[in-house]
């Protein structure tokens, strides 16, 4: 076992290069946690390490999550047979900068990673019958090369809007390009009314980029029958409901519903599913 | 972690004036005030990544081509015989949500501006911010001076419009300066450094408005302008005052009617009549804060 500043590794994985997949928890959808989790079950990630939490979580008691109390999380995956790593962590409270650099220095130093793909949720108010697009930011022109043979959206403008902050994965992001990590960040949009649930479309959206990109050869036919699943929940819920129907139909429509309607429409999804299991 | 000098200016025994956001802004738009009447020359900067979370990313055509960090800054320029150090920081450097520095990052921050100070052997350093005081803002606010020694007490006390905490009645000299434009105070009387702090008054009634308050930060230049032996010219402020005491007319008039009374007392008295109500008590002076505070708890509704 090493220990070099926060971060404590329980093994050093036997790279002599690879990619870091990096996901976050609590992010929309469960994303994050869901492609990192099938991704590891996948390609038989096992753990070799973690960051510890003191410096970067408030520590001030514990978060219950599905009736169980945990502390943060922030642990690194190995599979070998396809040299990738795995990063999956809560999001730091604070020393965002440290934390986000020592996860470099193992990416750099311990793992020789060439390339970072950094996956995050974003909030989108489309209906979820919409097809899901996959949104890209490069650390520069020469990561973005070569991404063109996918089906990705590659041209994105975007200035942080006053009062708000830049998300965790661009300042990633940024911090690899100082280090000359090649990095990209992935983007997918997530129906508003899916944030708190799952969404198995967002889920295959970024295992098939993977697979492909990644060449990992992984059999996704599962997630066909997830997203089926959840559909059929979907279509009986807006049978049973009027107001859900008329909600998402006008969604599909492209026209925006109003704040209380948006809320609406989230409260009456979450029963509907909750009541379905 | 540490400060970028972009240059070596040479400089004799300067004086370093240093301040960071807070109410009213009082002592960053009197320190920006200064690096444009001066024309001070950016110099040198403390380093953001372990202080900030970045404030702004730019993404073009799929690509992250920069991301902005709050700035912390060292401005130089001669003012006579006199060199001059600004310091401007953007922002506080927190801990969490606090609007203000503290803990490790401000300590940190603190010693960083001091190692400045040091390096190019700084006679003294002044920091500014605001004194929410029971004042009204059609008074010329006062400036209330801090030292961080006993040696420069009769010093500040001498200057015009400046009054020590000892002045202020009901206080006996005690009272806390939040954020780090108290605390480089602090540092500096640890590292040897001879350093005071002049707060504007901002009225007590203006403390939880998001206005700037020009009106101190006027003060704070006037009495900056005797401390250092230097003509300030003040008009650069006009316009920006002007504009705020709009906003503060127009936000008294709304205040309930029975709050505006009491607030009307703090206006200087020309004269005395029988009948009138005298100067306010401590009881008074509780009642006018606590009611005040939930004033804006309650969404500042007027009547």
């Amino acid at each position: 076992m090493s220990q070099s500043g926060s971060v404590k590794l329980h093994s050093e994985p036997a790279l002599s290069r690879s990619s870091m997949l990096v996901g976050w928890s609590e992010d929309a959808g469960n994303l994050g946690e869901e492609v990192t989790e099938y991704l590891n079950r996948a390609l038989r990630g096992h753990e070799f390490g973690e960051v510890d939490p003191q410096s970067f979580f408030p520590l001030s008691g514990v978060a219950v999550r599905k009736d169980v109390a945990r502390v943060p999380e922030s642990k690194f995956f190995v599979c070998p047979s396809h040299a990738i790593v795995i990063f999956r962590s809560d999001p730091p409270r604070s020393e965002w900068y440290g934390f986000l650099d020592s996860v470099l220095d193992v990416a750099e130093h311990h793992c020789h990673s060439e390339q970072l793909y950094i996956l995050g949720a974003m909030v989108s108010f489309s209906a979820h019958t919409a097809p899901r697009q996959l949104f890209v930011v490069a650390n520069s022109a020469e990561a973005k090369e070569g991404l063109s043979q996918y089906d990705l959206v590659t041209d994105m403008d975007y200035q942080t809007p006053p009062g708000q902050r830049p998300t965790l994965n661009s300042y990633l992001l940024w911090i690899a390009k100082g280090r000359r990590i090649s990095g990209v960040s992935l983007w997918i949009p997530i129906p508003f009314y899916l944030v708190a649930a799952e969404d198995p479309q967002a889920k295959k959206k970024a295992l098939l980029f993977f697979n492909d990109r990644l060449n990992l050869k992984m059999d996704l036919s599962d997630l066909d029958r997830e997203i089926q699943d959840q559909n059929e929940k979907l279509a009986r819920a807006r049978s049973r409901s009027t107001e859900i129907d008329d909600y998402i139909r006008r969604l599909e429509g492209n026209l925006m519903l109003t704040d209380e309607e948006n809320r609406e429409l989230i409260r009456k999804i979450e029963q509907a599913l909750s009541e379905e299991g | 972690m540490g400060i970028k000098l972009y240059r070596e200016p040479r400089i004799e025994n300067p004086v370093l004036v240093a301040s960071w956001p807070g109410i009213g802004n009082i002592g960053i738009i009197a320190v920006d005030a200064l690096r444009q009447i001066f024309e001070a020359e950016e110099f040198a900067e403390i380093e953001p990544w372990h202080f900030f979370y970045p404030k702004r990313v730019l993404i073009r055509n799929g690509v992250l081509e920069s991301m902005e960090f709050p700035t912390s800054k060292f401005y130089i320029s001669r003012v006579g015989s006199k060199d001059l150090i600004l310091f401007i920081g953007e922002e506080q450097p927190g801990e969490g949500v606090r609007a203000y520095a503290a803990g490790k990052k401000a300590y940190r921050m603190a010693n960083l501006v001091l190692d400045v100070a040091e390096r190019f052997r700084c006679e003294r350093i002044y920091t500014s911010g605001a004194a929410v005081a029971l004042t009204h803002h059609t008074m010329k606010p006062r400036v209330w001076a801090v030292p961080n020694t006993e040696r420069l007490l009769q010093e500040v006390g001498e200057y015009q419009n400046a009054i020590l905490m000892s002045d202020i009645e009901g206080r006996g000299g005690q009272g806390n300066i939040t954020g780090l434009n108290g605390l480089l105070l602090g540092v500096a009387r640890k590292r040897g450094v001879d350093a005071v702090c002049l707060m504007g008054e901002t009225p007590v009634y203006l403390q939880g408005l998001p206005v700037s308050y020009p009106k101190a930060s006027k003060s704070v230049l006037g009495v900056l302008g005797q401390c250092l032996g230097i003509q300030v010219s003040l008009h650069g402020l006009d316009e920006m005052e002007r504009e705020v005491e709009r906003a503060v007319e127009e936000f008294y008039r709304q205040l309930p009617s029975e709050m505006r009374e009491q607030l009307d007392r703090l206006k200087p008295a020309p004269y005395a009549e029988p009948g009138d109500l005298g100067p306010i008590t401590e009881d008074e002076e509780r009642r006018i804060m606590e009611d005040v505070e939930r004033f804006f708890k309650e969404g500042g509704q007027g009547d």
